[in-house]
C-alpha cells in the first residue's frame, strides 16, 4: 500500500522530467520554452521545492508538540518572500548571478568573499537538508515499521538515483507540477479528517482538554529515549511485560520502548514539551525553548525566518528561470499567495492531532502525526488510502527539497571550492548525499524545526546583510562583507553547533544562546556596515549597483 | 531528419556571469550618463519603496506577537467558536501577507516604468 504510493510519485517525476528533455531538443524550442515560462509557473516551481518535510509534517508535529505558537514558524517561510520581493529578487536576477557566491564575486570582485560564501551554502544546505532525511526516516518507520536508518538509507538511495537519471533537468515543470501534488495531497486529506472525524471531535478539537489523564488504553513506541516525570502513582505496562504502578519520580523510556498505559492513567510530562491543551500549549507565541521570554522568542524566530528565506541556497537558483528582472520579482509575488494557500492547512493536522494523537508528545513522535491521523479516526480501507495519499505527498515533500538541496550543494563544493568538470559534478552528488545520509543518522533526537530554524538562522546572519547592502549600499567594500559574513556565520552557527552538542540551556539565557537570530542579524550588519565605512569601494562600484537597478533590457546592452 | 548541432544556450545576463574573470568583473561596470541618471532615479524611488514594503512587514509581524501577549483576553474570545489567537496567527497572516505583496510589487512596477 505505502509503496504504492510512494512509487508512483518518484515516477511520475521522473516521467516529467525525461518527457521535459526530450521534448526539448533543438535549440529555438529551448529558447522559447526557457523565454516563456510565466512567473505563475515559475512560482509554483518556487513553492514546490520550497515546501519540504518540514512543512508538510514539521508544522503539524510541532503544534502538538510545542503548541499553538509553532504556526509562526510558516508565517515567517511565506513572509520571507515579501523580503525577496522588496529587496533583492530583481536585481539579483540582473546580475545574472545563480547563486550567492556568484553574486558576491559579481559586485565585489572578491575570490576569497566567494569561497567563504561557499562554505556558508554547505552550512546552510546540511542544516537544511538533514531534517529532510531524518523525516523520511521517521514516517517510514511509523507507516511501516521499518527501522529508522533503513528509511534514512533508502532516501539517500531514492535522492541519489532520481539525479543521476537525470530526472530533475526539467526542473522548472517538475516542481511546478509537484507543487500541486502536494497542495492537493495536503488539502484533500484535511478536508476529509475534518468531514469524518464528527462533530464532537471537531469541538474538541477547537476547545482541547489538557491531556492529563489517558481515555483509553494507549501504547506509546518510544522514537527516542525520553525521561518521563510522573507526578501520582501511574500503573504502566513495559513491552508485554505484567502491569506495575510507577511511585512518583522521574524514569527513563529507552529508545524503541512500547509502554502501555490503561485508561485513566495520568498522563506523565515530558522535559521541553508542552502537554497537549494545557496553558503553554494554548499560548500563541512561539516558544519552543521555554525561555520565559516568548515575545522575544517569537522575534527571534521571525527574524530568522523572514530574512532567511532569501539566503537558501536552493531557492535563489530558481529564479534565474525567470527571463528577467521583471519576472523574478513577479515570481516572488505569486509564490506569497501560492505558499499562503498551502499554509491555512498544518492547523487543522495540528488541532486534530493535539485530540486525536496526543500521545506523540510523550513519544517524541509528533512529526509523523499527519500521517498517522488518518488511520485514528478510520481503521478500514479509506482510512489506509489517505495514509497513502499523505505518505505519498510527504515523500514529494522530501524529494523536492532534497534534491535541490543536493544540487546545490554538489555546485558549491564543485563549482565554487574546487572547480571541475560535470562528470566530478555527479559524483560530488553521491558523495554528497552520502555525507548528508550519516549526519542524519544520529540526528533522530533532534528537532526537524530546530534544525530548520537553524538553516534559516544562519542564512539571515550571512546571506542577508551581504544581499542587501549588495544590492542597495554603494559603499560596501569586500572587506566589509567578508568581515560581516564570518561575524555572522561564527556567531549563528557556533552557538547553534553549541546547542546541538551540548543542549539548549533553559531559562532567560535561552532567549540569547537557543535562537540567535535576533541578535547575530543587527551584528552581522553593524560590521558590515563599520568595517566599509573604514575602507574605500573601488570606483566602478557604483555604477556596478546602479545596473542593478536599471530596468530590463539596459542593463545588459 | 537532419542533426542539428547542439548548442548551448545562456541569457545575456548569465553568458555576461560567466564571461566574469576571477579577480574583477570582467568588464568594468559603466553607465552612459543618461542610463545613470535614470538609474539613480528608479534606485533611490525602489529603494523607498522597499523600505516601506520592509517597515509595514516589520510592524505588522512583530506587532502582532505583542498584542497577543498584551491582551490576552483579546485571543482567549471567540470568533464562529474558533478562538481570535489561532485566527490571528493561523489565517489572518496569509491574506494580509499576500495583498501586500501585490501592492509592493505594483509600486515597484510602476516607479520602473515611469523613470
Amino acid at each position: 500500500m505505502i509503496a504504492a504510493a510512494i512509487l508512483p510519485v518518484v515516477l511520475v517525476t521522473l516521467l516529467i522530467g525525461i518527457h521535459g528533455v526530450a521534448a526539448m531538443r533543438t535549440t529555438s524550442d529551448f529558447l522559447v520554452a526557457s523565454r516563456r515560462i510565466s512567473p505563475m509557473v515559475n512560482a509554483a516551481a518556487v513553492a514546490g521545492e520550497y515546501l519540504s518535510a518540514a512543512s508538510f509534517l514539521g508544522v503539524a508535529g510541532l503544534m502538538v508538540k510545542n503548541g499553538v505558537g509553532a504556526l509562526w514558524y510558516p508565517v515567517g517561510f511565506t513572509a520571507g518572500y515579501i523580503a525577496m520581493l522588496a529587496l533583492v529578487a530583481a536585481p539579483m536576477r540582473r546580475t545574472g548571478a545563480l547563486t550567492v557566491p556568484d553574486f558576491a564575486e559579481a559586485r565585489l570582485g572578491s575570490p576569497a568573499l566567494r569561497k567563504l560564501s561557499a562554505v556558508v551554502v554547505l552550512v546552510i544546505g546540511g542544516l537544511y537538508a538533514v531534517p529532510q532525511f531524518q523525516a523520511a526516516g521517521l514516517v517510514l518507520n511509523v507507516v511501516s515499521g521499518a527501522p529508522y536508518w533503513f528509511g534514512v538509507v533508502l532516501a539517500g538511495a531514492a535522492v541519489s538515483v532520481t539525479l543521476a537519471l537525470g530526472g530533475m533537468r526539467a526542473a522548472t515543470y517538475v516542481q511546478a507540477f509537484q507543487f500541486v501534488l502536494k497542495l492537493v495531497l495536503f488539502t484533500v486529506p484535511a478536508v476529509w479528517l475534518l468531514v469524518v472525524a464528527g462533530p464532537d471531535t471537531r469541538r474538541d478539537a477547537l476547545e482541547p482538554l489538557e491531556f492529563t489523564t489517558f481515555h483509553r488504553e494507549t501504547s506509546v513506541q518510544f522514537q527516542i529515549g525520553t525521561e518521563l516525570v510522573v507526578a501520582e502513582p501511574t500503573p504502566v505496562r513495559v513491552g508485554d511485560g505484567s502491569v506495575r504502578e510507577l511511585a512518583p519520580g522521574r524514569y527513563a523510556a529507552a529508545e524503541g520502548s512500547r509502554w502501555t498505559f490503561p485508561a485513566g492513567a495520568a498522563v506523565p510530562e515530558v522535559d521541553g514539551a508542552a502537554r497537549p491543551g494545557s496553558t503553554e500549549w494554548l499560548q500563541p507565541l512561539a516558544d519552543p525553548s521555554d525561555t520565559g521570554h516568548p515575545v522575544l522568542a517569537t522575534w527571534s524566530l521571525l527574524m530568522a525566518t523572514v530574512l532567511g528565506t532569501m539566503g537558501l541556497p536552493h531557492i535563489i537558483v530558481r529564479f534565474h528561470t525567470s527571463p528577467d528582472g521583471r519576472s523574478a520579482r513577479r515570481t516572488a509575488a505569486i509564490t506569497v499567495g501560492l505558499l499562503g494557500a498551502f499554509y491555512l492547512f498544518p492547523v487543522v493536522y495540528g488541532a486534530l492531532g493535539a485530540v486525536l494523537r496526543p500521545e506523540l508528545y510523550l513519544a517524541g513522535a509528533t512529526d509523523t502525526v499527519v500521517v498517522a491521523l488518518p488511520a485514528t479516526v478510520d481503521t478500514g480501507t479509506t482510512g489506509a488510502v489517505f495514509t497513502a495519499l499523505l505518505t505519498a505527498g510527504a515523500s514529494a515533500a522530501f524529494l523536492a527539497t532534497s534534491l535541490g538541496l543536493l544540487l546545490a550543494l554538489s555546485g558549491a563544493v564543485s563549482h565554487d571550492l574546487v572547480p571541475g568538470t560535470l562528470r566530478r559534478l555527479r559524483l560530488t552528488t553521491f558523495a554528497v548525499a552520502g555525507v548528508i545520509v550519516l549526519l542524519a543518522l544520529p540526528a533522530a533526537r533532534f528537532d526537524v524545526g530546530l534544525l530548520v530554524t537553524s538553516a534559516f538562522a544562519v542564512a539571515a546572519s550571512t546571506f542577508c546583510p551581504l544581499l542587501v547592502l549588495g544590492i542597495w549600499w554603494p559603499r560596501l567594500t569586500a572587506s566589509g562583507a567578508i568581515a560581516g559574513v564570518l561575524v555572522g556565520l561564527v556567531s549563528s552557527a557556533g552557538v547553534i553547533g553549541a546547542n546541538l552538542a551540548l543542549g539548549v540551556p533553559s531559562g532567560g539565557i535561552a532567549v540569547v544562546l537557543g535562537q540567535p537570530a535576533l541578535w547575530s542579524v543587527p551584528l552581522a550588519f553593524a560590521t558590515m556596515i563599520l568595517v566599509s565605512l573604514r575602507g574605500e569601494p573601488p570606483p566602478w562600484a557604483t555604477a556596478a549597483l546602479l545596473r542593478l537597478h536599471l530596468g530590463d533590457g539596459v542593463a545588459t546592452r | 531528419m537532419t542533426r542539428q548541432r547542439r548548442v548551448a544556450v545562456t541569457s545575456p545576463q548569465t553568458r555576461m556571469a560567466l564571461a566574469r574573470r576571477p579577480g574583477a568583473p570582467g568588464r568594468l561596470p559603466h553607465l552612459a550618463p543618461d542610463d545613470a541618471d535614470r538609474a539613480w532615479r528608479t534606485y533611490r524611488e525602489q529603494r523607498r519603496q522597499a523600505a516601506v514594503a520592509v517597515a509595514v512587514v516589520v510592524l505588522l509581524l512583530f506587532g502582532l506577537p505583542v498584542v497577543l501577549a498584551v491582551l490576552p483576553q483579546l485571543g482567549e474570545s471567540r470568533v464562529a467558536g474558533i478562538r481570535v489567537a489561532w485566527l490571528a496567527v493561523g489565517v489572518l497572516p496569509y491574506p494580509v501577507l499576500a495583498a501586500l505583496a501585490f501592492w509592493q510589487l505594483r509600486r515597484a512596477e510602476r516607479a520602473e516604468d515611469r523613470t
